[in-house]
């Protein structure tokens, strides 16, 4: 095709047309900016969605109070569709714009964003995502899970199982049905440490990612007559797995998975098949807590809601709230330190290592942040679905930390090593 | 006008053969060089590590696979598996404390050696067959790294790039960062502008229009193909490990997914099979058509006080942005590439709308 003058001319104004568009002014008031670049378009898709929500929801309650310790929480969401090119223009930007917090919510932009936040001082949270050794405050300190990593989970999960077996797991079978992505096999080192320890025999059965398809590994894992099952994946994989143990006649009661299985899953599998599925929770589930009842009094209520009302309360709503209350308890005890800031990613590292004991009014564990510990304690429950919503049948409880903290350790050694 | 062709006689053979014989294309060049060469200063760190960094890496990558698809004619699935190969060698290449400008040659090296092993699937077949070869290339790969973990990292499968230094400066920090990709992409589009001009660039494009045409010509297909794989291979190795060194700092297998074959193939189809500067325009396409247009509808959003829901906020771009890459196509199917070269030939004869080839 050749250029005519008119198309010439249509094509220079169309270039031209972002140039001229004016530049973006912020008022200087008193604000804690964080920037949430996550993945709303690829991967983590309604996971992201529920999250995020939870997280806007309670920032948008707080700052309808009067903000924390006199700032106000500024929040810029961006979608980075799990690519590595737009998550680190989305830090960039952030980091020019005087965030001093982010929350990528991706393990592959985690991995890659952590020697970047190291240097520049800006704390990155990455809560169920990311690499598991940054638990250890000491290499990473400017990296904050903040919450239960994959090694602490599947610890409470065989800790569960133990229990249920009355104390002893000798000559028991667990079988772990995995994706086969590092992210899949990442609690191995975990369970084979434990199976000497505990003396179970452990068959782990890989699936091919993304996972939508399993039917040839069930029926193997039926056959291994399993006491306990594990499965481990997140998104299609989950809910794909589930159905397919329940078409294997496995006892639901005795199947668990990680942290990721939500309501949603449960609608895919089917409610009523599903009764009995256990999952790790790592904070208080449904609309009773404290916290989630002034969301939908104060927030959702008063026609605020960030989403669709029927999503508060569920399981990944409620993390993105959780993790939204350890970062304001962050700010709040950095203005405590020094309320006059200025407010750099130092500023709120200095709060957020310094969280005590905090609960949010009950929606979570007993969390305390060291410069040691950015696990927060290690603490979880297991719940069980029992038709219409996930029933706490533990109470808070930490186990197996030491054989978890050694294979902390030994990570993060290596990475120090590696010089950064 | 502002070509400024009148007049111009080429007196010497050598005049008439440079790479740029119109002293405004070469301005330009020049100029486009030295606003590149000062970026680092001229620029804040936002545009220099989030935008022009990615874009050097990614069109030296769009390059090498040009070379094997724009000019060879040879179809490539698994080009990010290339790169993957260049970028793991050469980390634990630096790893054990081999110097990176011997790595990253010696991550080259492997990319072409193990890439021209699978090319070697190319003398026997040909269009979607050896796409689905290739594209077999990629899984292996994929496989053999993320099952093995002594070459993806342990448990966390995550591999650290230790601090290294390029003849002798320390890679630290943007700016040293930014001119080794610079560096790299220069020679890289050097050798891809001149390659055309010698008797391999020829006989690849002989390859490419009919191989057996070329071989009743005296081109020998076996070598040329597995040369065009060789060379490509070893130019994605070279950039894998740019990449993996300036940019990731921290490579795991899922980096080096189909994703990035497909994203790079995207960028030579949208911005022109078998040009230079078709892989530039494309990969800025590509790259950052998505979080332009995503920034703009935050900033139209916040502007007007739309309460988007975030689903829709974050999907719009998405389609903005497959409509921009159809409209593109559609308007003009040989790529980017060739919309400048209409505009350049309109230019060449302004003011008058036609001249007399």
């Amino acid at each position: 095709m050749s250029l005519d003058r008119r198309s010439f001319i249509a094509g220079s104004a169309a270039l031209a047309a972002p140039l001229v568009l004016p530049v973006q002014v912020f008022a200087q008031e008193k604000i804690v900016r964080f920037t949430l670049p996550q993945d709303f378009t690829r991967i983590y898709t309604f996971v992201t969605s529920e999250y995020n929500q939870g997280q806007r929801d309670y920032f948008t309650l707080v700052n309808d109070r009067g903000g924390v310790g006199g700032y106000k929480i500024v929040a810029d969401i961006t979608d980075h569709a799990n690519d590595l090119p737009r998550a680190i223009e989305a830090y960039e930007r952030g980091k020019r714009e005087g965030a001093v917090l982010i929350d990528p919510l991706s393990t592959p932009v985690a991995r890659a964003l952590v020697p970047r936040a190291l240097e520049d001082k800006i704390n990155m949270i990455t809560a169920y995502s990311g690499r598991s050794d940054a638990a250890d405050g000491s290499a990473f300190p400017y990296v904050l899970p903040l919450s239960i990593n994959y090694w602490t989970q599947a610890g409470l999960i065989i800790e569960q199982f133990k229990k249920t077996e009355k104390g002893s797991l000798k000559g028991k079978k667990i079988v772990f049905v995995h994706i086969d992505t590092p992210f899949g096999k990442e609690p191995l080192p975990i369970l084979n440490v434990l199976a000497k320890k505990e003396g179970y025999e452990l068959a782990a059965f890989p699936y091919t990612p993304p996972g939508n398809d399993q039917s040839a590994i069930w029926p193997q894992v039926r056959r291994a007559r399993p006491d306990f099952v594990i499965f481990w994946g997140a998104g299609v994989g989950q809910t794909v797995a589930l159905t397919e143990a329940i078409r294997n006649g496995l006892p639901m009661d005795r199947v668990s998975g990680s942290v990721w299985l939500s309501e949603s899953d449960m609608d895919v599998v089917g409610r009523e098949a599903a009764k009995g599925v256990m999952k790790v929770e790592p904070c208080v589930g449904g609309r009773e807590p404290k916290v989630i009842k002034d969301i939908l009094a104060d927030v959702v209520g008063k026609g605020k809601g960030a989403g669709p009302e029927n999503k508060v309360g569920t399981g990944y709503y409620n993390y993105g709230v959780q993790m939204a209350t350890l970062m304001v308890e962050g700010v709040r005890k950095a203005a405590e330190k020094a309320p006059n800031g200025p407010v750099t990613g130092p500023w709120l590292n200095e709060g957020l290592r310094s969280i005590t004991n905090f609960t949010a009014d009950g929606l979570l564990p007993p969390t305390t942040i060291t410069k040691d510990d950015h696990q927060g304690g290690g603490m979880g429950r297991i719940a069980r679905w029992d038709g219409a919503k996930f029933v706490p049948i533990t109470d808070w409880y930490s186990a197996n930390q030491d054989v978890v903290w050694e294979e902390i350790r030994k990570n993060s050694e290596e990475f120090k090593k590696s010089g950064k | 006008m502002f070509y400024r062709r009148a007049g111009i006689r080429h007196t010497r053979y050598q005049d008439e053969r440079q790479l740029f014989p119109l002293g405004f294309d070469r301005g330009l060049i020049i100029a486009v060089l030295a606003i590149l060469l000062a970026a680092p200063f001229l620029f804040d760190r936002l545009y220099v590590s989030g935008y022009l960094l990615p874009w050097l890496i990614w069109t030296s990558a769009a390059l090498g696979l040009n070379l094997l698809m724009g000019w060879s004619g040879q179809i490539h699935l698994g080009y990010g598996a290339v790169m993957g190969i260049g970028a793991y060698g050469s980390v634990h290449l630096v790893r054990l404390g081999v110097p990176l400008e011997i790595a990253m040659i010696a991550g080259g090296l492997l990319s072409a050696t193990i890439g021209t092993m699978f090319g070697g699937a190319a003398l026997r077949m040909k269009g979607i067959y050896l796409a689905m070869a290739t594209l077999a290339m990629q899984y292996v790969v994929d496989f053999v790294i993320s099952h093995s973990t002594v070459i993806s990292g342990g448990s966390l499968a995550t591999l650290q790039v230790p601090p290294v230094s390029f003849l002798g400066i320390p890679l630290q920090g943007e700016v040293p960062t930014y001119y080794l990709a610079l560096g790299v992409c220069f020679v890289i589009t050097l050798f891809m502008l001149n390659v055309r001009r010698t008797s391999f660039g020829r006989a690849l494009a002989a390859l490419r229009e009919k191989d057996y045409a070329a071989q009743i010509l005296g081109i020998s297909t076996f070598r040329y193909k597995l040369l065009a794989f060789w060379v490509s291979s070893f130019i994605g190795g070279v950039v894998g490990s740019v990449l993996a060194v300036t940019y990731l700092r921290a490579i795991s297998p899922d980096q080096f997914h189909i994703e990035l074959s497909i994203q790079i193939l995207a960028m030579i189809i949208v911005g022109g099979l078998g040009s230079v500067l078709g892989p530039f325009f494309g990969t800025a396409l590509i790259l950052f058509a998505p979080i332009l247009l995503n920034n703009l509808l935050g900033f139209t959003a916040g502007k007007f006080g739309w309460s988007l829901p975030i689903d829709l906020r974050a999907h719009l771009p998405l389609m903005a942005y497959g409509a921009l890459v159809i409209g593109f196509l559609l308007y003009e199917p040989l790529g980017l590439a060739k919309i400048y070269a209409n505009f350049r030939n309109y230019l060449l004869v302004w003011p008058f709308r036609h001249a007399q080839r």
